[in-house]
């Protein structure tokens, strides 16, 4: 995966830090994603892993340092912010589908009333979405008459179909019963193949080690190594790092 | 999709496998009983007491109801003037016509909301025995003549028969709900022509002595047509829903509810006097004017060109549209037509940025604009048209027809302003949520009746010169903005029960707040607490007959007051307060059961 072309910085955070009240979750980031580069984020629980990614599409605001997605910096300009939504798609642990409304309504709602695309287009788009992540049968039901494993494939199609050029993912395995946990992913390495930048928080080591161009190991708040799946698995040098893999693999 | 079909293999062969017929529990009525109502020896002791209480209870209440001393004359009598106080004979089709707009449109959307509901055989047996078993309790605790007896068995034995006959030979045939319910109601609509009811009637102002025979035709052939007017919408309706979009029929049906009650009460029933000079002298050139210049600006508004400079615009509008209105304080006279159309399309013209795109698109923003503009100009002409219905009070309505039109306005009113005040209370800005929350507690913490009369005496001091509001008009406005602040509380729990992951995936997908709101949180946070808002409308409708209190002529005054009045029938009291508890009973729990099958309906899509 990794071309010798040069490629441009998709994503830059620059010394990002946020506290919750007193508590300090990020100490002080600094990470550069490149185009169709695909980076996972391991790292304990309460390392900051799942602040960071939603810092970057400001579902939490960070207080000190930048965060600059595609080249517009994020700060507290709604046009910015909405413009910058539109075009970093994110998959929750929790899929977070919209339980009234159709498959169909969930994936086409954003594209009709954010991007203003004609309804017809965009249900033709949601077809080919759901082609793609495997469910095209599904499209008529409601969301809690489909699997866990169905639902969040449900969510990356309506990420998808915002047609961002960011994915975020954040833990999107973690709620999931083990039996489904091989679709998403297979939906997700899928998607890397086709040159979608991406972040992925996962626990999913198999996937990390697979499919990442890059990993980043945080924990208390802090980058503490990164680099290619091979050096981080076989060779790493911070202790905490041995530690970790220690006690997961 | 491999692992799917082998799920469904291995069901397969867990179904070959069990070739063995499944065991029919133990069942039928005995097993029944012994299961529910006698189970140990204390809830057999607590069945009988309960039993032996509802004896007593309903004999004493049967007893009181059908006994010889009792005068329902004074009810039949005064049905007329119970439902609808003194409209004029000659004006009456016009209250007609107004009740059959209403089942027009009960019977065309049930058939565009595809009531669907199917009851079996079985089921409609049980109900057959249930109306036996009515019969036969009636039969055995009331004081009726032997002859009437002989007639509630014979009907009695008809109901088992026909239930035996379903649970027997058709358990498992299938009718329509709906044909059910309009077959009964024929039933009863047919009853009216051979039933003889008796004919009780008032020949200027003088009570008659009932005479026997079938009731009049002004009362049967109306209910027999309006019945035809239900069923005839329900297959119009069918033939006209896989033509039209189910999103534009819908659409249509529920804009048409909405104006239901206003276009009943001041169009049909006020039978306005127009006079067509002025129409064509003032307001269809206002119309046309605001129709014009607010099209070409509201197409300039909505180009998705046109960015920050239109909500510029729209906002300098509202600020102008507002400046408009409280100049008429200060003695700026235009039209109060003028005032409104400026601030709806002040408000519509905020809206535009969220409907740019396509031109189709555009277009049918501006179409939604003139229809919007149509109907406020309409209604607003006919408001300030002079009644011509001549009633001995100010106002044309009186007794049920008053109480429905209060409850009708009440809900239609509060619903919005509740929104609005539940949306401020749960609002990120502090100045939305201080205001609505001072109104809620303020409104919460005085009574009903304290804010009808505040309104009766008070409310015409503040409003302009030349204009006033009637009792009813002021009593109507003081209940929406009192129901619409417990509506705001119970919508606000709803609002609460929405999750964060739902705002966040909505924020991540670039939804601004608006579109968040109206497409992800309303829709939900209004599902869940359909109970309690059903709750709020029983309980709006009942309270109405608080009106008494501040002298209009609802319902409980019409009874209480009115026909207790009556010379012809002094001492039915009673009876007169149990004919208007059982009414007000008939649509509480009507609209109690019809929230049921709502509640049923929406439960589906939550899953």
């Amino acid at each position: 995966m990794t071309g010798l072309e040069a490629r441009a910085d998709m994503i830059v955070c620059e010394g990002v830090k946020k506290w919750f009240g007193d508590f300090q979750a990020l100490r002080g980031i600094d990470m550069t994603v490149e185009e169709r580069e695909v980076v996972v984020v391991l790292g304990p629980s309460g390392s900051g892993k799942s602040t960071l990614i939603r810092c970057i599409n400001r579902l939490e605001v960070h207080q000190e340092g930048r965060i600059i997605v595609d080249g517009v910096e994020l700060t507290n300009d709604l046009r910015n912010i909405e413009k910058i939504r539109s075009e970093v798609g994110m998959v929750f642990q929790q899929f977070n589908l919209f339980p009234h409304l159709t498959i169909m309504d969930n994936i086409t709602l954003a594209p009709i009333w954010v991007r203003k695309k004609p309804r017809e287009e965009a249900e033709t788009l949601a077809m080919e979405l759901l082609d793609r992540v495997g469910i095209p049968e599904q499209a008529d039901k409601y969301p809690g008459q489909l699997s866990g494993g169905q639902q969040q494939r449900v969510a990356i199609a309506r990420a998808l179909a915002m047609e961002p050029r960011v994915m975020l993912f954040d833990e999107p395995t973690s709620a999931l019963d083990p039996e489904m946990i091989k679709e998403v992913l297979d939906v997700m390495k899928e998607l890397a193949q086709t040159g979608m930048t991406m972040i992925v928080v996962t626990h999913e080591m198999g996937f990390a080690r697979e499919v990442a161009d890059r990993i980043i190991f945080m924990e208390s708040g802090e980058i503490v190594e990164e680099g290619t799946p091979e050096h981080f698995f076989t060779n790493p040098t911070e202790d905490r790092t041995k530690l970790f893999l220690s006690q997961i693999l | 999709m491999d692992e799917k079909r082998e799920q469904m293999d291995w069901v397969a062969a867990v179904e070959v496998a069990g070739e063995k017929p499944p065991e029919v529990p133990p069942h039928g009525p005995v097993v029944w009983a012994r299961e529910n109502l006698f189970s140990s020896v204390g809830s057999g002791i607590l069945t009988a007491a309960g039993l032996l209480v509802a004896l007593v209870f309903f004999k004493a209440m049967l007893g009181y109801i059908f006994g010889a001393d009792r005068k329902w004359d004074a009810v039949a009598t005064n049905l007329r003037l119970y439902f609808t106080q003194a409209y004029p004979d000659d004006q009456y089709v016009r209250v007609w016509v107004a009740v059959g707009i209403a089942l027009a449109l009960t019977g065309l959307s049930a058939a565009i909301w595809r009531a669907s509901g199917r009851v079996n055989g079985y089921k409609l047996g049980g109900w057959s025995f249930g109306v036996a078993g009515g019969l036969l309790t009636m039969l055995v605790l009331s004081p009726f003549s032997w002859g009437a007896r002989l007639i509630y068995l014979i009907l009695a034995l008809v109901f088992v028969g026909t239930g035996q006959y379903l649970r027997m030979s058709h358990p498992k045939i299938e009718v329509p709900a709906l044909s059910v319910v309009v077959g009964v109601l024929a039933v009863l609509v047919g009853s009216l022509w051979v039933v003889p009811y008796g004919r009780h009637t008032f020949v200027n102002g003088e009570v008659q002595p009932p005479r026997p025979g079938t009731v009049a035709m002004t009362t049967k052939l109306p209910w027999t047509v309006m019945l035809l007017v239900m069923v005839v919408a329900y297959f119009v309706g069918k033939a006209v829903r896989d033509k039209v979009s189910p999103g534009l029929s819908k659409g249509l049906l529920v804009a048409g509810w909405m104006l239901l009650v206003p276009f009943d009460y001041f169009v049909i029933l006020r039978d306005p006097a127009l006079d067509y000079g002025q129409v064509f002298r003032v307001d269809v050139p206002i119309f046309l004017f605001f129709a014009v210049v607010g099209s070409a600006l509201l197409w300039w508004l909505s180009d998705p060109e046109r960015g920050e400079i239109g909500r510029v615009v729209a906002g300098l509008m509202v600020i102008g549209a507002g400046v408009f209105w409280l100049a008429a304080a200060f003695g700026l006279s235009v039209r109060q037509i003028i005032r409104i159309d400026l601030l709806l399309l002040s408000v519509v013209a905020v809206a535009a940025p969220t409907f740019t795109g396509e031109k189709a698109v555009r277009r049918r923003f501006i179409l939604g604009w003139l229809i919007l503009l149509a109907l406020v100009n309409y209604m607003a002409m006919m408001v300030n048209t002079d009644s011509t219905v001549e009633v001995p009070g100010s106002f044309p309505l009186g007794g049920f027809s008053l109480t429905l039109l209060v409850a009708t306005s009440v809900l239609l009113m509060s619903f919005p302003i509740g929104l609005i005040l539940a949306l401020g209370r749960t609002s990120k800005m502090p100045i939305f949520r201080l205001l609505s929350t001072t109104y809620i507690e303020v409104i919460r913490g005085v009574p009903l009746i304290t804010i009808l009369i505040f309104f009766k005496i008070i409310l015409n001091l503040f409003l302009p010169d030349g204009m006033s509001l009637g009792n009813e008009m002021s009593a109507i406005l003081g209940y929406a903005l009192f129901s619409a602040a417990y509506l705001a509380e119970n919508v606000r729990g709803g609002l609460q029960s929405i999750r964060k992951g739902q705002y966040e995936a909505a924020n991540a997908l670039g939804m601004s707040t608006a579109q968040t709101t109206s497409f992800i949180v309303l829709p939900q946070a209004l599902r869940a607490v359909v109970p309690p808002l059903v709750g709020g409308v029983i309980a709006t409708f009942k309270e109405t007959s608080l009106l008494f209190i501040i002298g209009l002529f609802d319902f409980l005054r019409i009874g209480y007051v009115v026909v207790g009045g009556q010379t012809a029938f002094v001492g039915s009291q009673r009876e007169n307060l149990l004919f208007v508890a059982f009414i007000y009973w008939i649509i509480t729990f009507s609209i109690s059961r019809s929230s049921v099958q709502l509640e049923k309906k929406l439960g589906l899509g939550e899953r």
